[in-house]
């Protein structure tokens, strides 16, 4: 659990900056390790998209080539 | 006396352009940063970078693992205990790729490339070597590259100076 009260306080923004790098480092591995589990459940890109908030050809654009596993048949 | 060679030099900024983008891939990251590009450096066959490195007395092998260890020192910094990045690359099946094409890279990386490749420049005949690269990197005061030659206990000043002795020894 994150403790609020840790994060860097803006006097430290060397640290602060690192964080945020840290940070979405950390979110983008996350968010592929959690696309590829989604197709490889059977997710189709539609609903990889709506749980992240994109457009379906964006999620496409941006994973589709990052993942060897193809999601089921989506209906156009 | 020295006559440039270009196809030296393409060759070798090929190789250090493919080696940076080769160690982002390896660390799951699609584009390049300066801390790639100096990997790739390191890994030169004029072998300047890593002597520039050795001339401190640090080992050049190190600056894989301080890479990720600076990263994981700032997600501690905000109480978040650091997953390992074997773990999620793991999960996220298929290996990162830059893909073909125009080469790209980070701001960071092109900031460094541009310097080192502007040093070079600066030398007659014109050759570019790996602690061009160093030299540039050790300019940077901020970033993950300047974050991990922290780690290594490597003053940034220092190391440039050690860059600079590597090339004047490669002068003479």
């Amino acid at each position: 659990m994150v403790n609020l009260n840790e994060i860097p306080p803006p006097d430290d923004p060397a640290e602060a900056l690192a964080a945020v790098i840290a940070l979405r480092r950390l979110a983008d591995r996350l968010e592929r390790a959690a696309v590829a589990q989604a197709i490889r459940d059977g997710w189709t890109w539609q609903q990889v998209a709506e749980a992240l908030g994109v457009t379906r050809q964006a999620a496409h654009k941006h994973h589709a080539q990052r993942t060897t596993d193809h999601p089921r048949k989506e209906t156009p | 006396m020295r006559l440039p060679n270009p196809v030296r030099e393409i060759r070798t900024i090929n190789r250090l352009l493919t080696g940076a983008e080769a160690e982002a891939n390896k660390a799951g990251e699609i584009m390049p940063g300066a801390e790639h590009l100096l990997l790739s450096a390191l890994a030169l066959p004029d072998g300047s970078a890593r002597r520039a490195f050795e001339r401190l007395g640090a080992d050049p092998d190190e600056l894989r693992s301080a890479i990720a260890s600076q990263y994981a020192d700032a997600l501690r910094a905000i109480g978040i205990e650091p997953v390992s990045d074997d773990a999620l690359n793991a999960a996220a099946g298929a290996g990162v790729t830059s893909g073909k094409g125009v080469f790209r890279s980070t701001a960071s990386a092109q900031t460094v490339f541009r310097a080192a490749v502007d040093l070079a420049k600066t030398e007659r005949p014109s050759r570019l070597v790996g602690a061009h690269v160093v030299a540039a990197v050790a300019r940077m005061e901020h970033g993950t590259a300047a974050r991990a030659l922290r780690v290594m206990r490597i003053d940034r000043h220092a190391l440039a100076a050690a860059a600079a002795q590597e090339l004047d020894a490669g002068r003479t």
